[in-house]
């Protein structure tokens, strides 16, 4: 008896089994009708406007529905697809049947490919019924085979990408609507807050999305007048460049793209091997760790030299002319405030996924003094996350010293240098952080943690923004309270460390002095709270022996 | 000429030392247990005995905080891919997808075990609907079937891959009598084929009748295993309750057996006599023989033994602690 090999798909039994449920006639009949009728619509409409009232050239008039028709196609598969992922999977846990497939003799793989190509189908049928419109637009409107190509191509890996967050929110979140939700803000958020965060100089997330591919091709889908503005801009940035390699924009979309789609899978496949396993091992986390430093910086650091990394630069060569521009103090400050806390942020996630919980701590002591070990294996999910978060913290602040080392150099600050002291300064800001938030997890379990967030991480920021608002009398005031919450520490620490010039003056005076005070008792905090982890967790143990 | 050497077969459960946490909470306490192949072997307890986790680690659901658990020499814990090629589980009160019919069900389980093309599986399938009584039911959603209908089906989709070993929790609730009936018929004829069945119930009765063997848990200890006679002499009263019925002279009768050692208040309903009797079986026979010796006719004796519904109420009641 051989059960299906995970590259079988044509044989897999849960994608076999979605193609039953989902594909009924009933079912799909309706849905396909209604997309039917808006990318017929879609078509037609924009078609006829563009031949008759535009008066344009036939290829000219193909080409228009084409961007309509695209915007259908997402639509459906990230959002609808992406929600039934997400949705169906907590919908199998919630009915009970999902311990019948852990059950089987299927490797996980083959279970993990099975809901991510099984659970969308329906989606997939349905974009399957807007192609022969797109296939129509492409081959009237001659688009040359490599430009659609590519953004199909990127279309499918970014919706495999989202389908796999789908089924990840769908393997933690227990509720069906909130995982529905979760995963549809997540690609809400990659097309809205992520992108804006790829203007700051954190390049690299805007290849989690369609746009660089697409802002590559988008001269072959519009009417040719339209089509030559494109190609200018272009022109201007041929290329992606990563370190010292060059590469277009879909094959290093791919790349990036590839890297996020084999950690949720790694995730997804231990979860299905051990329904109780975190989702990802102190390894892979701190590799994860490594890698996003490498894809940030990589993206970020050839785009310094040009002043293409600059968001004002962008701004003044859209509204102005971009000659005689030079970035401003702050800009560089703020750049190096939101890179170090992206980094704070992703660190502290990873420790949430790496942090056992009190009784795996309790499950992991026990096994261990059964098989005669003082202590669980130090990468197994019951050992403690310290190193890992130690390893993480040191990877961030070294990938956070070299950005902004770099940005504060001859090419655009000339006169301005980073204190001697920068990286350990950096080092101090991601480690009391991180070992804190650590402490805090492993030893009292996320109910402390979510509290301490809630009210030491936004509450001071809120009130603090608030009070700032309300008079410039209170702006010290304001800035002294919101450098009491570890997210305001990188911005802190970077306006800190460099000419305050721009601020103004209260500012610059209250920032220095609020940010090593509030510093420095964070990290009296965090050792005080890592003692008394270790000591606790030495208590337990001793406790336990004696039984 | 010597002898071939006896086949020697592995048990067909084998569980050393397992125990199973929740936090500061132990489900399962360093239990062992060793299951011959070819039983019905039954799991009694109360709520919070630690069946169900038991269950589920022998399913391979569930990692334990430690121990060794073996399914026909397989190790679920090194091998547990191939621990669920010859095991069959089917958990309590068992659910069905409501979005597939009742044959699309079982086949997408018969092709995740591999039971060949479409024609095998359909035949296969066929034949554990008939199994089930269920062949009426092929072509329905299984969202339009009763909570009984389900049992069978999901017993059904347990019984799709043939396996070995089979872990049923409950596999009886919701079931009407017939169907019980039909259940404890099935269950003996896959022992009598060498299947091996770990059983729940609650219908405690039933799981006698059922049973070759079974096991008694509380609060997460294992109390006794064995055949269920051993089980009921090891865990039910040893005072028994004795009835006899005499032809005449109750009331002489009623002073002698009062007199006798092990013997408690005797109360008299008309020529029925019933007591208590605490002491030995011999001592029993000779109290028969004693009441003969006296010229007393004994028309009818009978020893009323412990129910496994009273053995789970005194395990319950903590009378037998682990």
């Amino acid at each position: 008896m051989n059960a299906a090999a995970p590259w079988k798909l044509w044989a897999n039994p849960i994608i076999r089994r979605y193609a039953r449920s989902r594909l009924r006639v009933q079912g799909l009949g309706i849905g396909l009708i209604l997309t039917l009728m808006a990318a017929g619509f879609l078509f037609f409409s924009t078609r006829t406007l563009a031949l008759y009232r535009g008066n344009m050239p036939e290829i000219d008039a193909e080409r228009v529905p084409l961007l309509p028709l695209m915007v259908l196609q997402a639509l459906i598969l990230f959002f609808l697809g992406t929600g039934q992922v997400a949705g169906g999977m907590t919908g199998e846990a919630d009915e009970g049947v999902l311990d019948y497939q852990r059950l089987t003799p299927l490797s996980p793989l083959t279970k993990v490919l099975g809901y991510l190509l099984g659970l969308p189908l329906r989606e997939y049928a349905l974009f399957a019924g807007t192609l022969p419109f797109t296939a129509w637009g492409l081959w009237r409107g001659q688009v040359p085979f490599s430009a659609w190509a590519s953004v199909y191509l990127i279309l499918l890996s970014s919706t495999l990408l989202y389908h796999l967050t789908g089924l990840v929110a769908g393997t933690v979140v227990k509720n069906r609507r909130w995982a529905f939700l979760v995963s549809i803000a997540v690609v809400f958020g990659l097309y809205t807050v992520i992108p804006q965060m790829a203007k700051f100089g954190l390049t690299t997330f805007k290849y989690f999305t369609l746009w660089p591919v697409f802002e590559e091709q988008m001269s072959h889908f519009v009417p040719r007048d339209a089509g030559g503005i494109f190609r200018t801009v272009q022109r201007m940035t041929p290329e992606v460049r990563f370190f010292g390699l060059g590469f277009s924009e879909t094959v290093f979309t791919l790349f990036s793209q590839a890297g996020l789609i084999l950690t949720f899978v790694v995730m997804l496949w231990r979860r299905w091997r051990q329904p109780e396993a975190h989702l990802l091992g102190k390894a892979w986390a701190a590799g994860l760790m490594v890698w996003t430093q490498a894809m940030l910086l990589g993206n970020a650091l050839p785009l310094i030299e040009p002043g293409l990394v600059f968001p004002s630069r962008e701004l003044q060569r859209r509204v102005f002319n971009a000659r005689g521009w030079t970035p401003s103090v702050s800009e560089g400050m703020g750049m190096i405030g939101l890179y170090g806390l992206v980094a704070l942020v992703l660190m502290l996630v990873l420790t949430l996924i790496v942090t056992p919980s009190l009784e795996d701590q309790v499950r992991g002591r026990r096994r261990a003094r059964k098989l005669g070990l003082s202590r669980p294996p130090w990468f197994s999910d019951a050992a403690t996350s310290f190193w890992c978060v130690l390893a993480m913290a040191v990877t961030g602040a070294a990938g956070w010293f070299v950005f902004a080392r770099s940005l504060i150099g001859p090419a655009w600050y000339a006169g301005h240098s980073l204190p001697s002291h920068t990286p350990w300064t950096f080092g101090l800001v991601l480690l009391a952080g991180g070992l804190c938030f650590h402490a805090l997890l492993e030893r009292w379990g996320g109910r402390r943690v979510f509290q301490a967030v809630l009210f030491a991480g936004f509450a001071p920021i809120m009130v603090g923004a608030t009070l700032g608002a309300a008079s410039d009398r209170l702006l010290t005031a304001s800035l002294w309270l919101i450098g009491l919450s570890p997210f305001a520490a990188p911005v802190f620490a970077s306006q800190s460390l460099l000419s305050t010039a721009d601020l103004p003056l209260a500012a610059a005076r209250a920032i220095p002095p609020a940010f090593w005070f509030w510093q420095t008792l964070t990290a009296l905090a965090a050792l005080t709270l890592a003692h008394g982890l270790w000591r606790e967790k030495k208590a337990r143990a001793a406790a336990e022996a004696s039984v | 000429m010597s002898q071939p050497p006896t086949p020697s077969y592995p048990p067909a459960i084998e569980i050393r030392d397992l125990r199973v946490d929740y936090g500061n909470c132990v489900a399962v306490d360093d239990v062992s247990l060793t299951v011959p192949p070819g039983e019905v072997f039954g799991l009694v307890g109360p709520n919070g005995a630690g069946k169900t986790s038991t269950f589920r680690v022998l399913a391979t659901l569930m990692e334990p905080t430690y121990g060794e658990v073996r399914l026909a020499g397989i190790d679920i814990l090194e091998n547990p891919r191939e621990a669920r090629r010859i095991m069959g589980y089917m958990p309590d009160l068992a659910p069905v997808p409501s979005d597939l019919k009742v044959w699309e069900f079982l086949d997408l389980f018969a092709e995740a075990h591999g039971l060949g093309r479409a024609a095998a599986r359909r035949q296969r399938i066929d034949e554990v609907l008939a199994e089930v009584a269920l062949t009426d039911k092929r072509t329905v959603f299984c969202r339009t079937l009763s909570r009984g209908q389900t049992q069978r089906v999901v017993l059904a989709k347990t019984l799709l891959h043939r396996p070995r070993v089979m872990i049923l929790d409950e596999p009886a609730s919701g079931m009407d009598p017939l169907s019980r009936r039909n259940l404890r018929f099935a269950l003996r004829k896959l022992a009598d084929q060498g299947t091996t069945v770990f059983v729940s119930s609650h219908i405690l009765g039933e799981l006698a009748e059922m049973c070759s063997s079974l096991c008694v848990m509380n609060r997460g200890r294992l109390l006794a295993a064995g055949s269920v006679d051993a089980v009921r002499r090891l865990l039910g009263r040893a005072e028994r309750t004795l009835s006899l019925v005499v032809l005449e002279r109750a009331g002489e009768a009623a002073a002698w057996l009062a007199g006798q050692p092990g013997t408690g208040e005797v109360t008299t309903h008309g020529q029925r006599l019933t007591f208590h009797f605490s002491a030995s079986q011999e001592d029993q026979a000779a109290l028969v023989t004693g009441l003969v010796r006296q010229d007393i006719r004994v028309s009818s004796f009978e020893e009323q033994k412990s129910t496994f519904e009273d053995i789970l109420v005194e395990v319950a009641e903590g009378h037998h602690t682990p």
